[in-house]
């Protein structure tokens, strides 16, 4: 009887060891917690609700935060906004008076031009290909999970010769199925976007780059599409 | 007569080969009006609109039942605005379901003939079958790798060998003895000889100390976390079968310490069109199947979006979504993702493992001080060309001089306690 025990605990022993799970679903345990939590407000905690409030109208109650800088902040060497707002649906009037916005940055040097390239990759080459023929991963020549044909930015009619201004008012609004990149890059790297853009065009229809996107003629040589 | 007959034969020899060229020619031209549609629909239409799928437009599929006729699609591919004045009622019930949003003038770009190839085209193109679940889904379930079993039915089969020799070795020698007529000992039962109790508890030592000592040390480490998710996201879908750079979605590894987790408009970015999943079918860790489609309506209820013709998302209806946190370090530590993705160059992998094979993210790094000390004494930085590290003059000497090929992370202090710890 006592053998029969002995070898009846080795076993299940044995099962439980094996039939452990081997996903790992929970963090675990912590030594001393209060040395491996922050005491301070971390990026995306949740806030005591208690104590705090996103509601502007509760301001006097309890502490009003909401993450969102103040209204009309500007950053250390940002641009200044963007005059016209988002129209409503179904009406052009900004996006159509957006074509007479001038870009206010400098033309691109030979480094902002390689990063603009690096950015378009990420943020733009998803949708309208590494090559701006409209044809990125996602969209695939219709193969893609994408169904709505990202624009051909070099042979497209109207985007080809679309002035800056109403590029940037796509890029910060988003125009038809493209969303908003104003949360990805930053007003003055959607304003230099717009240059590189606008003189990759420019170049791969031979036609002479405007010296207001690029600042001398060997600033794109470096660039391959 | 035979005369006759030689010119009938020839005849309709001559008539059935015209017969059967023009059929030729006839197919051949529909071939190429159809080819020329399609050109035609994906250069000017495909931006707006899909065959089977509303998009900013409607899809295309039926129009010409929806339109009385062609010319009326003629009139208002070229002028939609002109057919829309004419108080059309049809057009306008369209217009107002589509968010009003007017469609581009085609006068000019496109012919009636264009616009015919193109509607020929629509009414030749059949609706793509929706692959078998599951078909082109991987069906490798990480076998092979994992041999803990077998090492375990082997020792077993070891132990019950050794223990049955024993056995045989005993009863043997207790033959031998009587034999021999030496006084038989007493019998003891195996699991009262001291032998064997002294090997056990020794055994059951040196397991519970490693046991005890190893659970200790995991302590504060969350090595393999892999929590549940509010939603499914598969980084291998995003990152890996479709190529998303890691860095559209966690823009700011680029510029701050965190890497952040995107808000929901860069989500909504590709699922204001993507609102179906259609690829290979997805396993969560434990093997359960999960519904693409269905965590695709998760985000959709967080956003607070309702797809569906000339839906417009709203970022101020949407609420954040409650991801849990993988990768923890003590607050006593401080790492910052820009230096080491901008600065350093360290690819995203480097770090967090094979992100684009993993449905599920799990921690693949320990996160331990050994695991970021040693990686700093190995790697190099990129010295040469480099402003920020001109003050190191006597590297850039010995560099020059060839004394040193490469200089660390640890020589410009990349270990000093206080680059991490302050």
């Amino acid at each position: 009887m006592k053998t029969l025990s002995v070898i009846a605990t080795i076993f299940v022993t044995g099962i439980v060891l094996v039939s452990c799970d081997h996903v790992r679903r929970s963090p675990g345990h912590l030594y001393m917690p209060d040395m491996f939590i922050s005491r301070a407000y971390e990026t995306y905690d949740q806030r005591d609700s208690a104590q705090f409030t996103t509601d502007i109208s509760k301001a006097g109650e309890k502490i009003f935060y909401n993450n969102m800088p103040v209204a009309g902040t500007i950053a250390r060497d940002e641009d200044l906004p963007f005059p016209l707002s988002q129209d409503k649906p179904g009406d052009t009037t900004n996006y159509i008076a957006s074509k007479l916005i001038e870009n206010p940055e400098a033309p691109l040097t030979a480094a902002e031009a390689t990063e603009m390239h690096r950015l378009y990759l990420i943020n733009c080459g998803i949708c309208h290909g590494a090559k701006m023929d409209g044809n990125g991963p996602l969209y695939n020549g219709g193969n893609g999970p994408f169904s709505s044909a990202p624009k051909n930015l070099l042979g497209d009619p109207i985007v080809s010769v679309m002035p800056e201004g109403q590029m940037f008012y796509s890029i910060q609004y988003g125009k038809n199925m493209m969303g908003s990149y104003a949360s990805q890059l930053s007003r003055k790297q959607r304003w230099q976007l717009v240059h590189y853009i606008k003189a990759i065009q420019n170049k791969t229809k031979k036609l002479p780059v405007s010296p207001a996107d690029v600042a001398d003629s060997t600033v794109l040589d470096n660039i391959k599409l | 007569m035979i005369q006759l007959n030689r010119i009938t034969a020839k005849f309709g020899f001559i008539v059935s080969f015209l017969f059967i060229f023009s059929l030729f020619v006839n197919t051949v031209s529909a071939q190429g009006d159809a080819d020329q549609g399609k050109a035609l629909f994906q250069t000017n239409c495909s931006s707006c609109h899909s065959l089977f799928k509303d998009a900013t437009g409607p899809a295309l599929t039926g129009v010409e039942d929806r339109w009385p006729s062609r010319e009326k699609i003629h009139a208002w591919v070229h002028n939609s605005s002109a057919v829309l004045a004419s108080g059309d009622p049809y057009a306008n019930a369209l217009f107002a379901k589509y968010n009003k949003t007017a469609m581009t003038k085609f006068q000019g770009i496109l012919s009636d003939k264009d616009i015919d190839a193109i509607l020929d085209y629509i009414k030749s193109a059949k609706q793509p079958a929706a692959p078998a679940a599951g078909q082109s889904g991987e069906s490798s379930q990480s076998s092979g790798s994992d041999n803990s079993l077998l090492y375990i039915i082997v020792t077993g089969i070891l132990l019950v060998a050794s223990f049955i020799l024993w056995q045989v070795n005993n009863n043997l020698k207790k033959l031998a003895d009587k034999k021999e007529g030496h006084a038989a000992i007493g019998h003891i039962p195996w699991y009262r000889n001291k032998k064997i109790i002294a090997f056990v508890a020794i055994l059951i030592f040196i397991y519970v100390g490693f046991w005890l000592s190893s659970n200790a040390i995991s302590i504060n480490r969350q090595f393999d976390y892999e929590p549940r998710q509010p939603i499914f996201y598969s980084h291998k879908v995003h990152a890996g079968i479709n190529q998303i750079n890691c860095l559209y979605c966690h823009t700011n590894a680029q510029y701050s310490r965190h890497a952040t987790i995107p808000p929901l408009n860069v989500c909504m970015n590709c699922h204001k069109a993507i609102t179906s999943y259609s690829g290979p079918a997805l396993k969560d860790a434990e093997g359960n199947d999960i519904d693409g489609t269905a965590e695709i309506q998760k985000l959709y209820s967080y956003a607070g979006f309702k797809p569906g013709p000339g839906a417009v998302y709203d970022p101020s209806k949407a609420k954040p979504i409650p991801w849990i946190r993988i990768h923890n370090l003590p607050d006593h530590v401080y790492f910052n993702h820009s230096q080491h993705v901008m600065v350093g160059k360290v690819q995203c992998q480097t770090c967090h493992g094979e992100i684009t094979k993993m449905d599920e993210v799990k921690q693949f790094a320990p996160l331990t001080m050994g695991w970021c000390v040693n990686c700093h004494r190995t790697t190099a930085v990129q010295f040469k060309d480099n402003g920020f590290y001109s003050i190191y003059e006597k590297y850039h000497q010995e560099l020059k001089d060839g004394k040193i090929d490469s200089v660390t992370v640890q020589m410009i202090g990349g270990t000093d306690c206080q680059k991490c710890h302050y």
